[in-house]
């Protein structure tokens, strides 16, 4: 068994030309081209932002309907969950599976506070009493805000669940014994993917959010 | 026989057991098991290469289907939607399922062979790349057997004529299923790109520096870049369209707040990179293929690598020109005019390169030759009508007349088609270890150059006499008739030459009486001409440690420290990953949750719309399954113990 | 040998039949829609850029073609041995690659700058208090100052002209004075489409929700050519124009014999029908121009409107009014002319020596079946109808063309359009929009001759 192993960990990590493990190789290019989804939704958002401030004569007030207090608080959490994922990281290097099942599992409990926060955000917008905004109205009248507000923080919720998801693999995959250093280097794929989603948030939210309140 | 030599290591049972639903197919898999779960990058080119030859054929046939009904005016071959519904598929198919796979075949095959690697850096994620493509062209395809048919909205698909407001059959579905199977198409791409980059920066061998790559591995690389980063902006538009569609939003839907004309600038930011996307390969190709022919290295191998590089990048810089004259106002229009004109300048760089290259060579005019000359010429024309089009004044004329439809053609078969044609000729040798018949190639050329030339040349004037593009018919009295004959009859002895040449490739997989290849028919310059033909399992037995640039040229006549070495055999052989069923079954995932979002709205009887998402839901559970035991089950693996004088 | 010959005399014979009927017809480029004629001051400009282009690319081709092919001669392998020869392994040669770049920017230079004032002339019409550049272009400050506006509109499949200046609104034939600057503003109420018309200016799309704007100026010399006006430019107000492009034109004519007429076609795909979306663009001179939209004015005054007749009052001769014709049914009007001069009281049932019929019977059966056939939902003819949803018909007599430029306006076509006009335009939304299925009395009308030859008589009445 040993000795399988120790082929099986000689070829799971071959010398490469640069040094940087593939599979980091490999999350950075996917980072770069979600750069590029992120940068399309956010631009979307943003032209329409400008050409489509009033509705049917009506001013259109986004601050009515966006609840800002909690949109902080669920930024900050997600902030937060990133340094627990960089603990889980440090951990897993270090060999500390017991640690490391603490970090994934705040990471994960975090993140899961963000996307409860986004759901109920969601039903909250879409029933705002007055200010209905909903992926194609806004008070009753069409309008194009909810479309590209729903899809960006949507897409961006679905990159949160799958990073989620993620983890749970991870933390269900500590307790078969099987886990240790040698998934180091995926732990850390993992966290550099979490680590990106955390970042576009923090684009998203000033540009999304807090501008409406700027200007 | 190279089996003789191998001793098989028993699979790591502990391993195994985990993923007893589908057993892993283990080495000696034969048959179909062997196909649908191979990881072996040569074999997912061949198949790549053999899906997009069958692409290639369904969309000539749409070719001469809209040719026939231009014979005459008012010919009614086919009625105004079928017409429309055509034109769209042959754009849609040449394009994602035709050109593109065909350039990702020969990465797929040659890449690594030419960097010196054993497979691709994710095995079985090129497999899940393969996989999504033919699931994606079959979405495409199967879009004829339902509601409306297939997509009649141009393969552009400008909003809002993709609205469901504007659709001409009630519950049009077309657009729908072209919107999931590109989607799916894009996942296909996506991934074998991150795949080749990561390849191409990590798996080289030792001594292949960046500056000695082949300069088809260059273009893939700087493809990949592309295709990385202009599918995000087509993907979007899509996901964007698809919520319009199927929920109501309004980001296309100018009569509630959207603007069409998003639609077109997420489509150009994707669509120009495109272009580069299908010709760069094309030019990879003829620049590993000129050299060889000419006897010759690269003239300027810098400047050409650079050039593409520049071309790729200032593709994301020049989408708009394909907007003329949609009303972009002065600064904007003349901008993109400068820059547009600016990349013609890395393009003739190039072409003035291959010429340098030929110049005090010994050519030889072998068919891959004729094809790379081909090229040069065909693409020179498409290229000049490319920078005629740059000039918005001219531009304004032509754009959407077929003098366009004459330019592109020129670039993506004068240009795209024939490189392609140019690498199976070159290379199917060393796929196949048969040499093909010289004769006939010739013969396929003649064909195909003369065939084509008179289907398109004649375009140019018919854009200039006012014909529109993507008309189904013409008036009588516009003096369109003899032109458009010439160019069908054109169409036809192309299609006949297209047909003779991917019965040419097929035929020499199975002919066991064409001659042999051996190593290196052509006196070839790039490393995998150092390899048995066709090339074994395992590529390198011993990973050859390089010296200089054109390879196997130099081990043949280069000065003695210039030959390559080979690092010694290893004890426990060459590690071959295992085979496996899970790429396949993702994409059968990806596949059901794709055809699941097309069919999970009914109208019930009340004439309420009715969501079920019971489909999509299992197909994308059994998608996320698959990954899960993906992962679970690691790549697996057996030992090869090649001889020392195996290749 | 001369066997060989011989067998090659027919082969020749035809290559040189083929180059001869190609070369014939390449010899005339003045198609109907052709780009290589330009007849006005911005194509002019179009095509001179053009021009510039095909010469400077035919040079480079040439250029680098013929270095190819010498090459290709000079360095080609003549013996299997000279295949196997290994040359000098020379890598390039950065000052030729240099200069070669360099030059490549120069040739670039001398095709950027017409650009740069060809995108400034499309898109803006030239300041007539410019007179410098006014004079560059041989242009008159009164051609800029009397530009007319047409603000068009495209629907599928057909356009809508409408002329903001005069309060007209006309449909799929342009009528424009040919000295003048015409202004166009484009709209669209549904998909996207272009507007284009080859010979007077390059196409510019009609984007929905945003207003674009092209110009276009004739050049009236051109169309001339060495006829007189009335032959190149025959009056739309009174027939003539109808009448000579009748005359002298089979609708298969390749080449126009009237100089001002111009075809134009929708250029961007707009679906089903998108071939047959095209118009027609007719010059006039200043004088039947301002004709023209007097007549149509009058036309479509509501003020105009022919009135039913007053017992009280009394009449000039040739005064129009309405008034009961049982003969075409219960409490049916017609329209009556007074033949002299007409006291109170002197009604056209009471008095009809002194009235005459203004119409044909068949016009005026026409006229009612317009409204009970449910055509005035989308048709609007002068003052009646309600719809904007198909073409405006107003003065429909006098154009040239039927179905967005399709066919010619004859009794013929238009019989043949209104039975069945989906077997000519398949997807047309007169026969396919909204409303409209298998019981609307249009799509019955296929067998019946008597109401189609009304509705002709109606419409082609409309003069």
């Amino acid at each position: 068994m040993s000795d399988a192993s120790a082929h099986a960990l000689e070829h799971h990590e071959p010398v490469t030309s640069t040094g940087i493990p593939n599979k980091k190789v490999l999350m950075w290019a996917f980072l770069g081209s979600d750069c590029m989804f992120f940068g399309t939704l956010i631009s979307t958002h943003l032209i329409y932002r400008k050409i489509s401030a009033t509705v049917g004569g009506n001013f259109l007030d986004i601050r009515d309907v966006f609840d800002i207090e909690l949109t902080s608080f669920s930024t900050f959490i997600l902030l937060a969950s990133s340094l627990f994922m960089a603990l889980a990281v440090s951990a897993i290097h270090k060999g500390n599976l017991k640690s490391t099942r603490w970090m994934l599992l705040g990471t994960i409990i975090f993140g899961a506070i963000f996307l409860a926060c986004q759901v109920y955000e969601f039903t909250h917008f879409i029933h705002a009493p007055g200010n209905e905004l909903t992926l194609s109205t806004y008070r009753g009248e069409p309008h194009v805000f909810g479309s590209t507000f729903y899809v960006l923080t949507g897409t961006h919720g679905t990159h949160v669940a799958i990073g989620v998801f993620w983890l749970l693999g991870w933390l269900a995959y500590s307790f078969t014994g099987k886990m240790g250093t040698i998934h180091a280097l995926d732990v850390e794929i993992c966290g550099l993917y979490w680590h990106f989603v955390d970042i576009v948030w923090i684009i998203i939210f000033p540009v999304v959010y807090l501008m409406e309140y700027a200007l | 026989m190279a089996t003789e030599s191998i001793k098989y290591l028993a699979p790591d049972t502990e391993n195994k057991a985990k993923t007893q639903v589908f057993p892993r197919p283990g080495q000696h898999t034969t048959g179909l098991v062997d196909w649908l779960t191979t990881i072996d990058h040569k074999k997912i080119g061949l198949m790549y290469g053999l899906t997009a030859l069958f692409f290639l054929i369904v969309g000539g046939i749409e070719a001469l289907l809209i040719r026939s009904q231009l014979w005459d005016h008012n010919m009614s071959v086919l009625t105004n939607r079928e017409y429309n519904q055509m034109f769209t598929m042959h754009g849609t198919t040449m394009v994602f399922l035709v050109i593109m796979p065909l350039s990702a075949a020969f990465f797929n095959f040659i890449m690594p062979l030419q960097i010196g690697a054993r497979d691709v850096a994710f095995p079985r994620m090129n497999a899940l790349s393969l996989w999504c493509f033919i699931g994606g062209g079959l979405i495409l395809n199967l879009s004829w057997f339902f509601t409306g048919g297939s997509p009649a909205i141009g393969w552009f698909g400008y909003a809002p004529l993709t609205d469901t407001r504007f659709a001409e059959v009630m519950g049009d579905m077309g657009p729908d299923f072209w919107i999931f199977s590109l989607q799916i198409l894009g996942v296909a791409s996506l991934l074998a790109s991150f795949n080749f980059i990561t390849t191409i920066i990590n798996m080289r061998a030792p001594g292949m520096t960046m500056m000695r790559l082949p300069v088809f591995t260059w273009m893939t690389l700087v493809v990949s870049f592309l295709i990385i980063l202009a599918f995000p902006a087509i993907t979007i538009a899509l996901v964007e369209l698809m919520f319009d569609r199927t929920y109501g939003t309004n980001f296309y839907d100018f009569l509630e707040g959207g603007k069409p004309h998003l639609w077109q600038h997420l489509f150009w930011i994707f669509g120009h990179p495109e272009v580069y996307i299908l010709i760069l390969p094309a030019m990879g190709i003829v620049s590993e293929v000129i050299p060889v022919f000419s006897r010759k290295p690269l003239f300027g191998y810098g400047l050409i690598v650079f050039s593409g590089a520049i071309i790729g990048f200032m593709g994301f810089a020049v989408w708009s020109h394909h907007m003329f004259t949609t009303g972009m106002g002065v600064v904007a229009t003349s901008a993109f005019a400068m820059l547009t004109m600016l990349i013609a300048i890395p393009t003739g760089v190039k072409i003035f390169n291959w010429i340098g290259t030929m110049w005090g060579g010994r050519i030889r005019f072998d068919t891959p030759m004729l094809f790379a000359l081909g090229f040069i010429t065909m693409f020179m024309i498409g290229g000049f009508t490319g920078i005629m089009h740059s000039s918005v004044p001219i531009d304004a004329q032509h754009q959407d007349s077929y003098f366009v439809v004459a330019h592109f053609h020129y670039v993506l078969i004068g240009g795209a088609l024939f490189g392609l044609f140019c690498g199976f000729y070159f290379w199917l040798p060393k796929m196949t270890g048969r040499l093909m018949n010289e004769k006939l190639g010739k013969f396929v050329f003649t064909l195909m150059f003369i065939g084509f030339n008179l289907t398109f040349f004649p375009m140019h004037y018919l854009g200039m006499i006012g014909q529109p593009r993507r008309t189904h018919t013409y008036n009588e009295g516009h003096g369109f008739e003899m032109w458009n004959q010439i160019a069908t009859i054109g169409a036809f002895i192309l299609g006949v030459g297209i047909a003779i040449g991917v019965l040419q490739f097929i035929n020499s997989f199975f002919n066991k009486k064409l001659k042999p290849a051996g190593k290196n028919p052509w006196d070839a310059r790039t490393l995998e001409w150092t390899l048995s033909s066709p090339v074994k399992e395992y590529n390198f037995a011993r990973t050859p440690i390089i010296k200089a640039r054109d390879q196997a040229w130099e081990n043949n006549y280069g000065p003695k420290e210039n030959h390559s070495e080979k690092e010694p055999l290893d004890d426990h052989g060459v590690h071959m990953p295992d085979r496996s069923w899970w790429p396949l079954i993702t994409a059968i995932g990806l596949f059901g949750l794709a055809m699941g979002m097309l069919f999970h709205r009914t109208i019930d009887p009340s004439g309420e719309l009715v969501r079920d998402y019971t489909i999509p839901i299992i197909a994308g559970f059994v998608a996320i399954l698959g990954m899960i035991m993906w992962a679970l089950e690691g790549p697996g693996g057996y030992h090869l113990f090649p001889k020392e004088d195996e290749e | 040998m001369t066997s060989i010959f011989r067998k090659f005399i027919p082969i020749s014979h035809i290559l040189i039949g083929v180059f001869l009927i190609l070369a014939g017809s390449c010899s005339r480029i003045d198609h109907k829609q052709s780009a290589l004629d330009p007849k006005g001051l911005v194509s002019q400009n179009q095509y001179d850029v053009f021009m510039l282009s095909v010469w400077i690319t035919i040079f480079l081709f040439c250029a680098v073609g013929g270095c190819l092919l010498y090459v290709l001669w000079r360095y080609r392998a003549k013996t299997a041995e000279e295949a196997k020869e290994v040359p000098p392994q020379s890598h390039g040669n950065s000052m030729v690659e240099t200069g070669l770049i360099i030059a490549s920017s120069i040739i670039l230079v001398i095709l950027a700058v017409p650009t740069l004032q060809g995108v400034v002339l499309l898109n803006r019409v030239p300041d007539a208090n410019d007179a410098e550049s006014l004079e560059k272009m041989g242009l008159d400050r009164s051609q800029i100052d009397g530009a007319i506006t047409v603000n068009v509109t495209g629907k599928r499949f057909f356009w809508v002209f409408e002329y903001p200046q005069f309060g007209i609104v006309t449909a799929n034939e342009l009528v424009f004075p040919a000295t003048k600057a015409v202004r166009i503003n484009l709209r669209t109420e549904d998909v996207i489409h272009s507007f284009w018309v080859p010979k007077l200016a390059g196409k510019m799309d009609l984007m929905p929700g945003q207003e674009n704007f092209m110009w276009f100026i004739a050049d009236q010399k051109k169309i001339l050519g060495e006829s007189d006006a009335a032959t190149a430019m025959p009056a739309v107000h009174d027939g003539t124009m109808r009448a000579k492009v009748f005359a002298k034109q089979k609708f298969t004519d390749e080449f126009e014999p009237v100089g001002g007429l111009f075809y134009g076609q929708c250029a961007e795909y707009c679906g089903n029908s998108h071939a047959y979306m095209s118009f027609r663009a007719l010059a006039q001179t200043d004088e039947d121009f301002d004709k023209w939209v007097k007549r149509f004015q009058n036309a479509q005054n509501p003020n105009l409107a022919t009135k039913p007749y007053e017992p009280q009052s009394s009449y000039s001769k040739g005064s129009l009014v309405t008034f009961a014709d049982p003969k075409l049914g219960a409490s049916t009007n017609r329209e009556y002319r007074s033949i002299r001069q007409i006291a109170p009281g002197q009604s056209p049932q009471l008095n009809p020596g002194a009235w005459e019929k203004a119409h044909s019977d068949d016009y005026e059966k026409g006229k009612q079946l317009f409204a009970s056939l449910q055509c005035v939902q989308c048709h609007a003819v002068n003052r009646t109808g309600l719809g904007a949803k198909g073409p405006n018909l107003t003065l429909y007599g006098l154009r040239t063309s039927l179905a967005a430029g399709w066919m010619r306006n004859d009794e013929e076509s238009l019989s043949k359009w209104l039975k069945n006009s989906n077997d000519i335009k398949y997807g047309n939304l007169m026969w396919n929009g909204e409303g409209v299925d298998d019981r609307h009395p249009l799509r019955n009308l296929e067998n019946d001759d008597e109401k189609v030859n009304q509705l002709v008589e109606y419409l082609l009445g409309q003069s």
